[in-house]
């Protein structure tokens, strides 16, 4: 009884899961396919370069410089044990360009812009201005999606390039109030021993996270049903599946560049 | 208080006055889930069961997306840590006792943390928001039930506790799935990596106390947003984004307090 | 500006309000209201939307703290009270909210005997009263569907029911016959003229629907733009003085439409900090 309720319950969550990655992998060549000849609303491009990228620095900002301060606290009791004070830039730089950089960084970056265009994109659904596009012979792919991914992978690059620095200065500002080490020790130890790959490597990262969390933003934003409580649902699937896509892929790329 | 017009400094002002209300009603949401949770939550007719369907809405229907999303990360972990050490010396024997003991210490707990600020903040925003749109806040109060003890209470102690299970599992996803990448991309025999030698007391003590905080600071900022919600369906979207993005932020800076305080008490000895 | 009743003489006012004035950062929507209803009074209030009707309902219900002035309901200043002090006044008033605002969580019975679970009453007699109430409606046996189920006219209904089920001694309805067909629309209001009658408590009726709620109150009072433009019996509201007034009570085109035309809609401050 139990098992046979289980491995419905189970079964019917595996169809959701494979038919909405099935949902984001068909908008995925559908973007593609609208590239080809690649004419866009420019306009359109640069109003959403703005909104997700400039406006979203304050909080990238904020985010970095704690997520640098942590990084230089997780480390020092090791430092302080073993006195390897050369090698607290090495440790945080290599921590934070690879991996902690683009995955924090990604996950902020889905819950403000992400989550922001699923909840227009999913009011424009339920108000049936989608349909209103197409009336109007207009491909809501081309107009509404192509620009969103564009303008998030553009901006989330940037904006892990920013927050990669940023986090640097938090992570140089805690290590000489915690572990008394100049500022210039930090960099030299990072210019020292890490290479433009490592940072080449966070920021193909973040290109590929830009686009998953657009293309799983924009599936839930249009697939969205049922009035303002299908919006809420429509944002917390997108975010849920931009998290994930975000963890997973993050894998696959470390193991396949490494 | 008489209103004065403001329209010579209208956008800065009205923003100021925007911020230092959101704030102020962040402070009373936050004193008043505290309070409620120590005090009037037992006193007043509660409803009945509803901590246990908050712990299955928060807790069970979380749990895949947790143990998948930490496993990833746990992979990612070892592979990297690994690449780096067979670098220099050929540190292999090491790397399974200081991932068990980062991943008690700080990475189970606040990635944990960070996934439910992602799923559950939205959840609870969306729940409370469209509940603040439809006017069923203003219904509660209409007898005279405090929206607080009734909608955030209840969320809160089934947040701390399922923000507590959850870490557990998700540190047993990672450290298993780290494990296996060991195993399988460098050879790392299971019995030399899955050594808890390095865990401490205080890390247990530490990473717990993280979880907990972390528990209780995302359903209040999540409530906050979700209370202050304006509108029809924009307005829940909008306070959807912002509970993420408030909650997934308190993590990360609670991490950072926590963390904190944990060097100067234990200072070397973490 | 008073609504008076005819020979209300002591017994004191259920709602008493001066000079209240609510505004948003940016504008107002409130702007020196005065108003009296006695106990046991019955107030319509009408005028084009985004007049201010709603929050007036609110700030008498003590939801919404004025900015300004002095709001006097059932002997308790809840301007200047403390939030415990204005939640007991409100078990002692009962609200229909304008889009009924049922809990969806929570069955047609839960909803209806929620203000007597969380007012304090015998756990024993609830069953029996949200019966009767519901019976009362119309819905007899609809305990236990959900909100969802129901058509837009019963739930207004179990929104009366919900409101009315404590006995208040004050009830406020807002717009308790929008969207409903002329036939409901009698329906509704001769429950509220029964339950009044049985009671004997206090009325306060938002509507735009002029007619039908002129038909059911004493006094009507008329806010425009955020101020009461008039106030008087409600027989001799469809021959006021006021040109304005008797145009919009009466539906005419040229000036009701101007009146309709200057309503702009209320913008309320963002939701977020982060947004």
């Amino acid at each position: 009884m139990i098992l046979q309720r289980t491995l419905t319950t189970l079964g019917a969550r595996s169809m959701a899961v494979a038919r909405d990655a099935g949902g984001v992998f068909v908008l995925l060549l559908e973007v593609l396919r609208s590239l080809v000849p690649p004419s866009m609303d420019g306009r359109e491009l640069m109003r959403n370069l703005y909104k997700m990228g400039y406006r979203s620095v304050p909080i990238v900002v904020l985010t970095a410089l704690f997520v640098g301060a942590l990084m230089v606290v997780q480390l020092a009791a090791f430092v302080k044990q073993f006195g390897a004070t050369a090698l607290v830039g090495w440790g945080t730089g290599y921590a934070v360009f690879r991996e902690v950089g683009p995955i924090l960084i990604g996950l902020m970056f889905s819950g403000r812009v992400g989550a922001n265009n699923t909840a227009e994109l999913a009011t424009m659904t339920v108000t049936d201005q989608i349909d209103g596009l197409q009336a109007l012979a207009i491909d809501p792919i081309r107009y509404l999606v192509v620009p969103r991914v564009l303008a998030m992978i553009v901006c989330l690059v940037a904006l892990t390039v920013i927050g990669d620095l940023v986090a640097l200065i938090g992570a140089m500002a805690m290590s000489q109030v915690v572990l008394d080490i100049h500022p210039l020790t930090l960099w030299y130890s990072l210019v020292d021993n890490l290479s433009t790959a490592d940072f080449l490597h966070g920021v193909y990262k973040s290109m590929v996270f830009g686009a998953a969390i657009a293309l799983s933003s924009c599936y839930f934003g249009l697939t969205v049903k049922g009035g303002a409580v299908g919006v809420g649902r429509a944002v917390n699937a997108a975010v849920v599946g931009a998290a994930v896509s975000i963890c997973f892929l993050d894998f696959l790329m470390t193991y396949l560049t490494a | 208080m008489a209103l004065v017009p403001r329209r010579s400094l209208t956008s800065l002002g009205a923003r100021t006055l925007d911020l230092v209300d959101a704030v102020t009603d962040l402070v009373r949401v936050a004193a008043g889930t505290v309070s409620g949770a120590v005090f009037t939550y037992w006193r007043g007719t509660r409803p009945k069961g509803e901590i246990a369907r908050q712990m299955h809405a928060i807790g069970n229907r979380s749990l895949l997306f947790v143990m998948v999303t930490l496993g990833f990360v746990g992979m990612v972990m070892v592979y990297q840590t690994c690449l780096l050490t067979t670098q220099v010396v050929d540190g292999r024997g090491q790397v399974g006792a200081q991932f068990a003991r980062l991943l008690v210490l700080d990475v189970g707990p606040s990635l944990t943390a960070m996934m439910l600020a992602t799923r559950v903040g939205a959840g609870i925003a969306a729940e409370i928001g469209s509940m603040k749109v439809t006017e069923q806040i203003d219904a509660l109060r209409m007898s005279a039930v405090t929206p607080v003890d009734y909608l955030i209470v209840p969320r809160f102690f089934a947040c701390v506790l399922m923000t507590v299970v959850l870490s557990i599992f998700g540190m047993a996803a990672s450290w298993a799935a780290g494990g296996l990448t060991g195993y399988y991309s460098f050879q790392i025999n299971p019995r030399t990596f899955f050594d808890l030698s390095m865990v401490a007391p205080a890390h247990v003590v530490l990473g717990m106390t993280k979880a907990v905080a972390y528990g209780a600071a995302i359903p209040i900022v999540a409530g906050w947003c979700g209370l202050r919600a304006r509108g029809s369906s924009e307005g829940v979207g909008a306070a959807t984004t912002a509970a993420v993005i408030g909650s997934s932020f308190a993590v990360i800076v609670l991490d950072f307090i926590i963390s904190a305080i944990g060097l100067i008490f234990w200072g070397a000895g973490l | 500006m008073t609504a008076q009743r005819d020979g209300d003489a002591g017994g004191g006012a259920a709602v008493e309000l001066q000079g209240v004035t609510v505004g948003f950062v940016s504008r107002r929507v409130l702007t020196g209201v005065t108003l009296r209803v006695p106990r046991g009074g019955r107030l319509g209030i009408i005028g084009p939307a985004a007049g201010g009707k709603s929050v007036l309902l609110k700030v008498i219900a003590g939801l919404l703290r004025p900015d300004a002035g002095a709001v006097r309901v059932l002997g308790h200043d809840l301007a200047a009270a403390r939030e415990r002090e204005v939640a007991a006044v409100r078990r002692r008033v009962g609200m229909l909210f304008q889009n009924y605002a049922l809990f969806d969580f929570l069955s047609v019975g839960d909803n209806v005997a929620f203000p007597l679970v969380h007012g304090g009453a015998p756990p024993e007699g609830i069953e029996a009263r949200v019966a009767a109430r519901l019976r009362g409606v119309g819905l007899a046996g609809s305990e236990r569907k959900l909100p969802s189920e129901l058509s837009g006219g019963m739930k207004k209904r179990v929104g009366i029911a919900r409101a009315t089920v404590a006995r208040p001694e004050l009830a406020l309805y807002d717009e308790p016959t929008a969207g409903l067909d002329p036939v409901t629309t009698s329906k509704i209001y001769d429950l509220l003229r029964a339950d009044q009658a049985e009671t004997g408590g206090t009325c306060v009726v938002v509507s735009s629907d002029v007619a039908a709620v002129a038909g059911f109150a004493d006094t009507i009072a008329m806010l425009h733009d955020g101020r009461v433009r008039w106030v008087g019996p409600a027989a001799a509201l469809f021959d006021a003085d006021d040109p304005l007034v008797r145009s919009f009570a009466r539906g005419e085109e040229r000036e009701g439409a101007a009146v309709l035309a200057r309503a702009v809609a209320i913008e309320p401050p963002g939701a977020g900090v982060w947004s």
